[in-house]
């Protein structure tokens, strides 16, 4: 029998072996121990920590949308600027710190100085050193590369026009809030809503991938305004209440078939980057905060409560005699003591009589008078643009009694504002239809438009009355008061006003509110135009007549000529021009499209021969012709390349020329072209 | 004990099998040739794969790069504009025309007012359709 073979070396690799496998076995089991420690029961957390350490949420600020002009112009506008901010617990030397932040920094007084320095001595993890800085502070503090120092971007409202539209635009605080005007009211609109963006970043900190939901852009509001009549209006009241030694004054320009405003100015202004320093009296919207008694440019009501309720005639005689008039103790007189005996209606407006406009308000009554007030907007607000807006002061008629309404007839013992007082007058201009005073045009919103259309409130007159109330307007300007906003070229319609302003509860002796309303060209309105100068001192005393009419009259002027409306009374040739339409190429031979035209006067005169105009402009033909007083027809656009009558040919004063006109000029016999000689 | 049992592994057997042809076994042969191909692929697969990971990486960074400076331009160009805008402001103009070119207000009669062929259409209701 044969015995096994023994060999210790096996037993002892095999137990060595087994060691091992028990030892490898062990160390599995730990790893996947551990691995379900991580990665199941301490997932979450583990999850979170490193998405905190490699993914970064970002809010995004929405941009704050734009406030244009009725043509594009920008009247605000938002950017990114930087903003300056500290991690004090990396800065070693604060004082050092904040001393070189304030040379760097424009404008950096002892005290803010002292407070940086305060805010960067207290070791917190982050401390705003300046906001909204301008970039050249930014790259002078760049080139520093300060320790613990660095910039954010945040967005800024600019308003490039300055004190453009002040008061109407409004202003925005430093979060971008908005804080006044068209700002504060659309806010919600320009505001917009903020994004996020997930941002995942390497070791070093470098972002590889992101995850946006994009901020939605604030809207663009469009605006009523027209950024040059604004211009104008502003520049022609503040010239007004300069040279009348005026506490303000403020003016509103409207178009009275729409009742969009396209200019209102307040003045004294103020610039809203530095609405901080700017005095309330300077950010009131005057012409629809501020309520003041009308005076006499309220008797346009009067008159139009009587002419639409027939109690008086145009022509119906009114007595005015004594130039005073008594109701118990209290006397009514006629301003400087004027006497006019026996008036027409029509003169009762024209002269501005109290005493007539007082008879004229007793005839109809006060349930009738107060009617028409209501009618024609007072006592209520009426615009949506304007939250702020003050619905005035007006009585209940039926606790009116005769001195009352005597008061009311005459534009006393009421309170108006100076937009209710052109959209009042404004109905008369387009014929009876109280519109909707608007300064917003459209909203746009990603793209698309939503305009805001005009809107009728109520009729206040049938058009018959209107037009003899323009009528009526007319005259006071002729002939009236209001002499002084006559135009030449342009029929005006108007009413001045002067009163007295209440002082301690008494009505003043010295200060008055100087307004005039109206409208032109009367027979085709296309502004309706207030303006009201509060306590003048001036030259011009403080009748709306020597005051306010030639402020109304400055700014029609400038206003008729920016919007090409052209003068229709003993005027100069009005030039007819046909609108630019696109022409590819040298137009064809024959007039294919409508022609211009230029009616011209005709004046006496030898016979002319007429200029070889190839190669002038239209504008330098219009003008020949117009020395000349011939007529002119336009064909096409750009320099005149054939003309009939032919050049030299005698012509009579009142003839025809047709010129043609085209883009590139053609070669003329005996030229030759560069292609030509190659 | 035999000397064989105590050296079992000492033993040299004499063995001349040189001159013996080892038959290629082409099953085998196919065998390894596929698993080669295979893990081959799977190689390449996988750099691929690898390749296409750092791609998406580098073009991440690149995006955001470009994303950056798309957003640095834009904000040139709305700086710009509103630096347009407010040369283009009224008061600025009118100030640079009178001061520095000496330019006036024209007078009645100086401007030649351009009206529209077609003018704008009148409201339903107007004071000129009542004369």
């Amino acid at each position: 029998m044969a015995h096994p073979v023994s060999f210790p070396w096996r037993g002892i690799i095999r137990g060595r072996l087994g060691v091992c496998t028990i030892a490898m076995a062990l160390w599995t089991c730990a790893i996947l121990t551990r691995l379900v420690l991580l990665q199941v029961y301490q997932h979450e957390e583990l999850q979170a920590r490193a998405d905190r350490q490699h993914e970064r949420t970002r809010s995004v600020p929405p941009k704050r949308g734009d406030i244009l002009d009725r043509n594009g112009r920008v009247l605000a506008y938002s950017v990114d600027v930087n903003s300056v901010y500290a991690v004090p617990s990396e800065i070693a030397d604060a004082a050092g710190t904040a001393s070189k932040l304030c040379a760097a920094l424009e404008g950096c007084s002892t005290r803010e100085l002292q407070t940086t320095t305060d805010r960067l001595s207290r070791k917190r993890p982050f401390a705003w050193v300046r906001r909204l800085i301008s970039p050249a502070e930014a790259r002078r503090i760049a080139d520093m590369g300060l320790q613990g120092v660095g910039f954010v971007k945040e967005s800024q409202r600019f308003y490039p026009k300055k004190e453009l539209a002040a008061q109407l635009l409004g202003f925005v605080g430093i979060d971008n809030t908005g804080l006044g005007g068209i700002e504060a009211t659309y806010d919600k609109e320009i505001r917009g809503k903020p994004g996020t963006i997930l941002i995942q970043t390497d070791a070093r900190h470098l972002a590889f991938s992101r995850v946006e939901r994009p901020p939605t852009s604030g809207s663009t509001v469009e605006l009523t305004i027209d950024e040059n009549l604004q211009h104008i209006a502003e520049r022609e009241l503040r010239a007004g209440v300069e040279l009348n030694r005026a506490a303000g004054g403020m003016a509103v320009v409207m178009d009275p078939y729409t009742g969009e405003i396209l200019a209102l100015a307040n003045e004294p202004t103020f610039n809203p980057h530095e609405f901080a320093t700017a005095l309330d009296s300077q950010k009131r919207n005057r012409a629809v905060q501020d309520i003041y008694e009308p005076g006499s440019t309220f008797k346009v009501v009067t008159a139009s409560a009587a002419l639409a309720e027939g109690v008086l005639g145009v022509n119906d005689q009114i007595d005015a005699s004594a130039g005073r008039i008594r109701f118990g103790s209290r006397v009514i007189d006629e301003a400087d003591g004027h006497n006019y005996g026996r008036l027409s209606f029509t003169d009762v407006i024209v002269k501005s009589s109290n005493v007539g406009a007082i008879k004229v308000g007793l005839k109809l009554g006060p349930e009738r008078l107060g009617r028409y007030v209501q009618r024609f907007g007072f006592g209520s607000r009426l615009s949506r643009d304007f939250p702020a807006e003050t619905s005035g002061i007006v009585w209940d008629p039926s606790r009116l009694n005769d001195s009352a309404l005597a008061s009311v007839s005459m534009g006393y013992q009421i309170g108006v504002t100076g937009l209710q007082m052109a959209a009042a007058v404004s109905s008369v201009a387009n014929g009876g239809s109280l519109m909707e005073p608007r300064v917003v045009k459209a909203i746009i919103q990603n793209g698309r438009r939503i305009p805001v259309r005009p809107r009728q409130i109520r009729t206040t007159v049938d058009a018959n009355t209107a037009a003899e109330l323009t009528g009526i307007m007319e005259a006071v300007v002729e002939r009236g008061t209001a002499k002084a906003a006559r135009m030449p070229g342009y029929p005006v319609a108007g009413k001045t006003g002067t009163a007295s302003k209440i002082v301690n509860g008494r009505y003043s002796h010295t200060e008055y509110n100087a307004s005039f309303v109206g409208f032109v060209p009367s027979r085709k309105p296309v502004l309706t135009i207030i303006v009201v100068i509060d306590s003048p001192h001036g030259p011009n005393r403080y009748y709306g007549g020597t005051v306010s009419a030639p402020i109304f009259k400055r700014i029609a002027e400038a206003s008729l000529r920016q919007l090409g409306v052209a003068p229709t009374i003993d005027a100069p040739p009005p030039v007819l021009v046909e609108r630019a339409r696109p022409q590819p190429e040298i137009p064809a031979a024959g007039p294919a499209a409508l022609p211009s035209f230029f009616a011209i006067d005709a004046s006496s005169g030898d016979l002319p021969l007429i200029p070889d105009f190839r190669g002038l402009s239209a504008r330098d033909v219009v003008r020949t012709l117009t020395k000349m007083g011939m007529t002119a027809k336009l064909m096409g656009e750009g320099f005149v390349v054939d003309q009939k009558p032919a050049p030299g040919s005698p012509v009579e004063v009142g003839a025809t020329c047709v010129v043609w006109l085209a883009r590139q000029m053609p070669v003329l016999a005996g030229e030759t072209t560069v292609d030509d000689r190659q | 004990m035999s000397i064989t049992e105590t050296f079992e592994y000492a033993i040299k057997k004499d063995v001349r099998n040189n001159p013996i042809v080892r038959e290629v076994d082409e099953r085998r042969q196919r065998d390894l040739w596929r698993s080669v191909g295979i893990g081959l692929f799977l190689v390449l697969v996988a750099l691929f794969s690898a390749w296409q990971h750092f791609e998406l990486l580098r073009h991440g960074y690149r995006l955001e790069q470009m994303q950056h400076q798309r957003a640095e331009e834009e904000e040139v160009g709305r700086h710009l504009r509103l630096e347009i805008e407010t040369l283009r402001a009224p008061k600025r103009i009118e100030k640079l025309a009178v001061d520095r070119l000496r330019l006036v207000a024209p007078g009645p009669g100086q401007a030649i007012v351009i009206e529209r062929a077609i003018p704008t259409e009148p409201p339903d209701k107007t004071v000129v359709a009542s004369r």
